[in-house]
């Protein structure tokens, strides 16, 4: 064929040309939906580095192959298509049966652009699987264990005296510019422990001795995510990772070793109580995020780690009695206030020190875990919280409320949260630091 | 029963004629051949076929329909039109209906009515086990929805419910909370309709060809059927295996999955997708048959390589039981498996390009006649192209590890089930509905819906490939503003509302069509296979007024050619049949129906727990079949009558 016959082809059919030209404009700057805080494109470590290299090169070569096929299959399209203007009495096409020379050079030529994604994936599915051997020393482990809708992550190699393995829950902090060894492990159903920035994911499937290992290159704030269909409450459970340098993270273990902050009570509470918080709906899927947080989320991180400079000790004393009154301490430990947790319900010995609540969903504002504690069930459907845990055939460990067998449906309030104990809540939570 | 034919009822073999023997009435066969008794006692293939298709159709609506409700809680992030509980229910079934009640029986639509008329055959094998096989279809899909009408609600545990997730303690929001039950029980009553279905397209295309229809002869659409029935009765046994190790341990407390008594989770997965990786070949081949056939026949040119078609039709199916862990790479199962299972699924994208490949060399001189059919079979090629290719991508398992369960992985599989299966069944009805019904769908609004489908898929399913590779979980019934999902996901919600706007055009064509269409003739579209060489439009109870001879592999095509031949030919053969009694078709029967019915009875009463009744239902089954067999083959012949004939035989 000439470019001409080619050229006289297009022009015919100019505005569909033109049309198909501009749908990238039409659906808006593309390369503007890659850049979230899950992207995939964005690595900060050499395990999802290694990942999207294979993601390229099976993009590259089907990418061609596609460019080429379609312009092949364009091009017959148009130049054998009937038109008005055939003759009607033309000879029927002539009636081939195939080519076998073209069909098997197809075929080889299909198998070698197989070879270039083959090689480099097999050097990857290697390299992504366990921690390389020379940085074995230095790599660090922990565990993170998947609960319906939250994670735990508990740190072998930080032992508390009397306490065994220090355990924080839904922010898991790593050390920067080493590998990171995770034991997986699952507590119920199966969950998917998954932070797009620093590696694919890995199943936590029960009976089941998972691991992955990732590293983050530089100190930073990550967004991590259940990939794995887990239940009602499935889309919100969420995790986030900090990478700190060396001495911040022996910083942040010692603090963490450390028992819950204990802020004496000196005064009784005083001044005019606060207006009561208004949520719009109670909060059903009410976003908990807000951009000044996202601007810059690895400083209000480090924010978080001090103490709030306008903390009121009396409400904060308050907090600690309600924490005990309203059986917060049967599930949630708190070392040095309340040891006597269920290890299935997250520890909250500092759970000031968060950035997040409810399992990576909301900011740790005073109105965002106000709305938690007030209204878990619109926070997070069907979360243990709030409907009990069953902890053995016919067992169930009580919750906000008591379900009726029979029905699922709640019978009567075992905890009650007002607005005014919900203050308390909040400020002795976020003194622990 | 046309007009130019009449009917004795002697027995069933030739030659012998049997004394009337009286019969009880229990045992008399049915004889209506119009109203509603008819279409209950059927084992005609073309009436099976058909009711197969209308209730597709419909599941694919209602699945459809899940698909908007879905789209619209997402076109925003935090949205509220849902709760968490229902999108997990609409998210399983809108997958299971798809899968179950609208792809396969559709498929099975076009096995039923296109292969026997493609291989020159009255009905299939086993006429009666044919009505049974869409009966038991009927009952799984009625057993599977019965959920939304019940308290327990939808099943709501994703359409290949993992392990533990669909436990007791896990699924049960309640004691008695059944919606996992009927999601266990349904497959499995789909599985025996599924089965038995097969079974009876292998001894048909086997046993029942005409003569000289040699198995390199048999057209593509016939061929992709036979794979395709071959992968169905390997590959649901292993779903059933583990459906009935979940059905024990829900409701006799066994421990095949129940990690607390040592059960495995992970075992599940294998044994669900073994069967669930040659379900997509199930799901695609009998697709890439149907436009095997189209691409020929509008580019009036017999299909480009056709043994090697054949042939990599073939080895997909082989090399589609040796993928399934593929959609397990991030169950951490270890270097070895990892690569063997991703070599594996490179492997089968060779043969799936044979056939792009081939296809494109079909049109390749040809003289394309851009008919609607045509359209949605070149929408196909197109389509199922970009949804090989992000599986290529998906092989490459480091890739994969970011994809997997991802929006990507979503974006994948519409591409292959929509812009594959779906665009060459909607190219079929186009194709056959004037073989059907006998009139022809507007070409003007016909293309109109191709269009529209075509825009409003691509605008659906192409930006979920960045909501993948950008991070977003799939199965989440909300998400946050912040994550830069926000316009991807609102086009996609306005592009499934384009997409609805086309199908509902498309169906709304069908319907007016049938009733008020142009009608056409015999061959409307100079087609090339023997389905083509019916008397009459629609075809006549027994399919050929001469049983064809098949000289070469498009045999329509060659007999349009060589008439004389043939015409002499069929004279011969009249004769022999004529001598041999008749035109021998089968009796009808209630007894595919009674039995289906013992199955659906009693899979309610199990599902409910109340064992009494589901031994109740068993036993209906059982004297369904028992009175099956008693009553016998039955049978009866159709004498032409040549002079009454009002359609001519031959244009």
């Amino acid at each position: 064929m000439t470019f001409t016959s080619l050229f006289r082809l297009l022009k015919t059919r100019a505005l569909s040309c033109a049309a198909v030209a501009v749908m990238p404009l039409l659906f808006g700057g593309w390369f503007n939906w890659l850049t979230g805080p899950q992207s995939t494109f964005d690595t900060q470590g050499p395990v999802a580095k290694s990942q999207l290299d294979v993601f390229y090169v099976t993009l590259w070569v089907t990418g061609i192959t596609f460019v080429i096929v379609v312009s092949i299959l364009t091009y017959a399209t148009l130049k054998f298509k009937a038109r008005p203007t055939d003759d009607p009495h033309a000879a029927i096409p002539h009636q081939g049966h195939g080519n076998p020379l073209i069909e098997l050079s197809l075929i080889g030529l299909s198998v070698l652009a197989l070879v270039f994604i083959a090689v480099p994936t097999l050097k990857s599915i290697w390299y992504t699987y366990e921690v390389p051997a020379d940085q074995k020393e230095n790599a660090y482990e922990v565990t993170a264990v998947g609960y319906q809708w939250w994670f735990g992550f508990e740190y072998p190699a930080e032992q508390i005296e009397g306490a065994g393995q220090l355990i924080t829950a839904n922010e898991l902090v790593i050390p920067a510019g080493r590998p990171v060894r995770i034991n997986l492990r699952t507590r119920d159903v199966i969950h998917s422990f998954w932070v797009p920035k620093l590696a694919g994911k890995v199943d936590m499937i029960p009976n089941r001795g998972n691991h992955l290992w990732l590293q983050a290159d530089e100190p930073g704030y990550f967004w991590g995510q259940c990939a794995e269909f887990c239940g009602e409450s499935h889309a919100v459970m969420r995790f986030r990772v900090i990478a700190l340098n060396e001495a911040d993270f022996a910083a942040w273990v010692e603090k963490q070793k450390a028992p819950a902050r204990t802020v004496a009570a000196d005064a009784p509470v005083e001044g005019e109580p606060a207006a009561p918080y208004v949520f719009k709906n109670p909060g059903r899927n009410a976003p908990g995020w807000t951009p000044e947080f996202d601007a810059a989320p690895f400083t209000a991180w480090q924010t978080f780690q001090e103490v709030n400079p306008g903390e009121n000790p009396a409400l904060i004393a308050q907090g600690r009695q309600l924490f005990q009154q309203k059986a917060c301490v049967t599930c949630h430990t708190v070392r040095g206030h309340a040891p006597g947790g269920t290890p299935v319900a997250p520890d909250l010995t500092h759970v000031g020190s968060r950035t997040t609540i409810a399992a990576g969903l909301l900011e740790n504002s005073p109105e965002n875990l106000h709305r938690w504690i007030v209204y878990p069930d619109e926070v997070k459907p069907g979360n243990k919280m709030y409907v009990g845990l069953p902890t053995g055939p016919g067992v169930i460990m009580a919750g906000y409320v008591n379900i009726d067998k029979a029905t699922g449906k709640p019978t009567g309030h075992n905890i009650v949260i007002n607005d005014e104990e919900a203050r308390a809540l909040v400020a002795y939570l976020h003194s622990l630091k | 029963m046309s007009a130019h034919a009449h009917t004795d009822t002697v027995g069933h073999e030739p030659h012998i004629s049997y004394p009337e023997e009286k019969r009880s009435w229990l045992l008399t066969r049915p004889t209506a051949k119009t109203g509603l008794i008819s279409w209950l006692t059927t084992v005609d293939h073309k009436k099976i076929g058909l009711m197969y298709g209308i209730s597709a159709l419909f599941f694919f609506l209602v699945g459809g329909f899940e698909a908007l409700l879905i789209r619209i809680q997402l076109a925003v992030p935090n949205n509220t039109f849902i709760s968490h509980q229902l999108y997990n229910e609409l998210f399983t079934m809108h997958a299971t209906t798809m899968i179950f009640l609208a792809v396969m029986p559709l498929s099975a639509a076009f096995f039923n009515y296109m292969m026997p008329l493609q291989i020159g055959a009255r009905d299939v094998a086993f006429p009666r086990l044919n009505g049974f096989a869409f009966w038991v279809f009927i009952a799984g899909a009625i057993v599977i929805n019965i959920g939304w009408f019940v308290k327990s609600g939808a099943p709501d545990a994703g359409w290949f419910g993992y392990a533990p997730l669909t436990s007791v303690a896990y699924s049960n929001q309640f004691a008695g909370d059944m919606s996992t039950d009927l999601w266990v029980i349904g497959l499995q009553i789909l599985g025996v309709s599924s089965v038995v279905g097969s079974l009876n397209f292998i001894v048909t295309i086997i046993n029942m060809r005409a003569p000289g229809m040699t198995m390199m002869r048999l057209p593509v659409f016939t061929w992709m059927t036979l794979i395709t029935a071959f992968l169905i009765i390997l590959s649901f046994p292993a779903i059933t295996v583990a459906l009935v190790e979940l059905m024990m341990d829900r409701t006799f407390q066994t421990s095949f999955f129940d990690v607390s008594n040592g059960g495995l989770p992970i075992l599940w997965q294998h044994l669900f997708w073994i069967f669930g990786h040659p379900e997509v070949y199930i799901l695609i081949l009998p697709a890439m048959g149907i436009i095997s056939e189209i691409l020929p026949t509008f580019s009036r040119k017999p299909l480009f390589g056709y043994p090697i078609i054949v042939f990599s039709g073939a080895t997909i199916g082989f090399l589609g039981f040796g993928v399934w862990s593929h959609h397990m790479f991030t169950t951490g199962m270890g270097t070895v498996a990892t690569a063997a299972f991703s070599l594996m699924t490179m492997a089968i994208a060779v043969p799936t390009g044979v056939k792009i490949f081939n296809w494109i060399g079909t049109l390749w001189g040809g003289h394309l006649q851009m008919r609607t059919p045509m359209l949605f079979a070149l929408g196909f090629v197109w389509m199922f192209m970009m949804g090989g290719f992000s599986g290529v991508m998906h092989s490459a398992a480091p890739a994969d590890a970011q994809q997997q369960d991802s929006y990507f992985v979503v974006a994948h599989f519409h591409y292959v089930l929509i812009g594959g299966s779906v665009f060459a069944l909607l190219a079929g009805i186009h194709y056959w509905f004037p073989l059907i019904f006998g009139r022809k769908v507007s070409e003007f609004w016909g293309k109109l819906s191709f269009w529209v489908i075509f825009a409003g898929f691509n605008i659906t399913f192409f930006p979920m490939h960045f909501l993948g590779l950008n991070g977003m979980p799939r199965r989440t019934a909300v998400y946050d503003g912040n994550m830069g999902w926000n316009d991807a996901n609102m086009i996609a919600t306005v592009g499934s509302l384009i997409l609805g706007v086309g199908v509902t055009i498309y169906f709304a064509v069908m319907v007016y069509t049938y009733f008020k269409g142009e009608k056409t003739t015999r061959d409307t579209w100079d087609a090339r296979t023997l389905e083509w060489t019916v008397p009459t439009t629609p075809p006549p109870e027994h399919n050929f007024d001469v049983i064809p001879t098949v000289h070469a592999r498009d045999a329509f095509w060659y007999e349009k050619t060589h008439k004389a031949e043939i015409d002499r030919e069929k004279a011969a053969k009249e004769a022999e049949e004529q001598s041999h009694g008749g035109i021998h078709m089968p009796s009808q029967s209630w007894f595919p129906l009674v039995a289906a019915l013992g199955l659906l009875i009693g899979a309610i009463f199990f599902v409910n727990h109340i064992m009494i009744g589901a031994i109740a239902g068993g036993v209906i089954l059982f004297l369904g079949v028992y009175l099956w067999a008693v009553e016998g083959p039955g049978g009866y012949h159709i004498h032409l009558d040549h002079k009454n004939e009002k359609t001519p035989k031959h244009h």
